[in-house]
């Protein structure tokens, strides 16, 4: 296999691994349907961009964008993963306060088509419908990235980050906190009765997962050296939460591998297609009708995913094959 | 000056909770006295669960105030009424479904180092014993409830009764000084509705307060210290069921309402 080809399969794999992680975070574990959550990765990616990138003056001004920094690795990571902290707050604050959780929904998939509109016209900001090219990956000046030696770098990089991120999400779901954020999915009410306060857990949740949405930007745009509206449209969104549904809602694991069946396995399933199959646009077609029809099969015939959400058995409780004599009786 | 004990748990003064112009509690006074249990009857639509909402904040009062221990909480929100020690039940089941029956009541514990992000985010050493504590406590509630055997099932698969019992247990979690009930018995087996009648009977005996909202009025007239009738939205009488059965206005506004 070409170095070049598995290095972007696995980069990509790691930045929806721990894209998945993130929405798991918020949908799968604490019931807040973020139909937003791409626009916090593209801001993410937006913030990297601009901190790494010289001023837009540069090779001829061929495009217009605010910022431009030059700031070297890892500043462009850190202000992508802070970016994506900061868009939550303000969010939340609109959104996730008086709002009903399905209205909640419908607001942020909203969001998220006048985010993409905003940045397509505001061309001043980060040059409109082209967008961003020429992004630095990090430590370009100091390795050539057009060298395997750097693809393996990159792709170190992103394991590390997948790491990182695997480590917080699991301690968060794993805690009693994550058992409060469970309980307030399953009946808000009742949390709040119980003395738990569910604005603050839900915003809560939202910044430290727009926190992770936000690194896995700047992972990307970091790789793939470009950044446009096309890339961040509402869909991708759709694309995510159809992984962690198939993955299964509430369990880490599950997320891990709904990104590795879904995003990844779907771009790769296609690209082995042949093209000459029909009119030009129809394997991409069909790719969404396969996604929706995989939501609909999922939520139908095996709602808890390929890996639900694991029952918590507590030691010195009742022997365990005793509760399931019990059961079977 | 009055020692803080002396004078009523709970108290509502004129409360109001109107919707768009519908008057659902029209300025109700109430006084729920410690460590007794205090019925509240009426027809249906006199606006008993939504002044029990008010009491704990699920719904914010139109008007009036509400006391807790001598305390105006008439602003305060729900959780922090319950971290008070006012706790409410619903009148539907509201177990936590995809927590099992152990996690039910865990969940409840106040004052859990686990309970924050950052705690979590310190680890399972940060507060674990913490944890070890609390599973003692919920056990010993589990067992007095005889539920022991289903503390590792999902609270989604008891039967109704289990999860009025799960609702109570988890609400007993927080150590609450007073209990809001709605309806604790509707929906209940016979026999279970004998256990959660005993169940109470104890926690008075502890000097537990309760205000519940019940339609069956022999349970009410066999649990309660003292009654209070609503119908339309107002108070129309209180006292013993006793002397309430006297009172042929209070009768008929019961029975046509």
């Amino acid at each position: 296999m070409n170095t070049y080809y598995a290095a972007n399969l696995l980069v990509y794999a790691g930045v929806d691994i721990i894209a998945c992680l993130a929405l798991n975070l918020q949908f799968g574990v604490s019931g807040i349907v973020n139909f937003s959550f791409i626009v916090f990765q593209a801001v993410g990616a937006y913030a990297a961009a601009v901190l790494s990138m010289p001023p837009d003056s540069a090779n001829g001004g061929f495009q217009t964008y605010f910022g431009g920094f030059q700031m070297p690795f890892p500043i462009p990571w850190i202000g992508g993963a802070i970016a994506g902290g900061l868009l939550a707050v303000p969010v939340g604050f609109v959104v996730l306060r008086k709002l009903r959780a399905d209205y909640q929904a419908i607001a942020l998939l909203v969001l998220s088509i006048i985010a993409n509109t905003v940045i397509t016209n505001a061309t001043h900001l980060f040059n409109g419908a082209a967008g961003l090219a020429l992004v630095p990956p990090p430590f370009a000046d100091q390795i050539d990235p057009n060298t395997p030696g750097y693809q393996y770098l990159y792709v170190g990089m992103t394991a590390v980050c997948v790491a990182l991120v695997y480590f917080v999400v699991t301690r968060i779901v794993n805690s009693p906190y994550g058992r409060t954020l469970r309980a307030m999915r399953e009946r808000e009410i009742a949390a709040s009765a119980i003395g738990k306060n569910p604005v603050a857990l839900k915003m809560t949740i939202f910044v430290v997962g727009g926190v992770i949405a936000g690194l896995s930007g700047a992972l990307l745009v970091g790789f793939i050296q470009l950044w446009a509206p096309s890339v961040w449209l509402y869909p991708e969104t759709i694309i995510l939460f159809a992984a962690v549904i198939v993955g299964g809602r509430g369990n880490n694991l599950g997320a891990v591998l709904g990104a590795l069946l879904v995003p990844v396995g779907f771009e790769e399933v296609t690209r082995l297609m042949p093209t000459s199959l029909g009119p030009p646009g129809l394997i991409p077609a069909f790719e969404w009708v396969a996604i929706g029809l995989l939501i609909l099969g999922f939520l139908w015939f095996r709602p808890q995913g390929v890996r639900p959400e694991p029952r918590n058995v507590f030691e010195g409780g009742p022997e365990t094959d005793e509760v399931d004599r019990a059961r079977a009786v | 000056m009055l020692a803080q004990s002396e004078g009523p748990m709970l108290a509502g003064r004129d409360v109001h909770r109107h919707f768009e112009g519908m008057r659902a509690v029209d300025g109700v006074s109430i006084e729920v006295p410690r460590g007794k249990i205090t019925g509240l009857i009426g027809p249906n639509g006199a606006g008993k669960s939504t002044f029990l909402a008010v009491l704990a904040g699920t719904l914010p009062a139109t008007s009036g105030t509400i006391t807790f221990e001598g305390r105006d909480i008439t602003r305060l929100a729900t959780h922090q009424r319950a971290r008070l020690g006012l706790v409410r039940t619903f009148q539907l089941p509201s177990e936590f479904g995809q927590l099992t029956v152990l996690e039910n009541l865990l969940v409840a514990a106040p004052h859990h180092r686990g309970d924050s992000l950052f705690g979590a985010l310190m680890g399972r050493g940060y507060w674990i014993a913490d944890e070890k504590r609390l599973v003692e406590q919920a056990r010993v509630l589990l067992r007095r409830f005889s539920m022991s055997a289903k503390e590792s099932d999902y609270a989604s698969t008891m039967s109704g009764g289990q999860k009025r019992l799960i609702e109570i247990m988890r609400a007993l979690m927080l150590e609450p000084r007073c209990l809001l009930l709605d309806e604790p018995m509707s929906g209940v087996h016979p026999k279970v509705v004998d256990e959660i009648k005993y169940y109470l009977q104890t926690l008075r005996a502890e000097g537990l307060t309760i205000l519940m909202v019940e339609h069956e009025l022999h349970l009410v007239e066999e649990l309660c210290d003292s009654v209070v009738v609503m119908a339309q939205g107002k108070v129309i009488g209180s006292g013993t069921m006793a002397t309430l059965r006297r009172q042929p206005e209070i009768v008929d506004a019961y029975l046509v309402g």
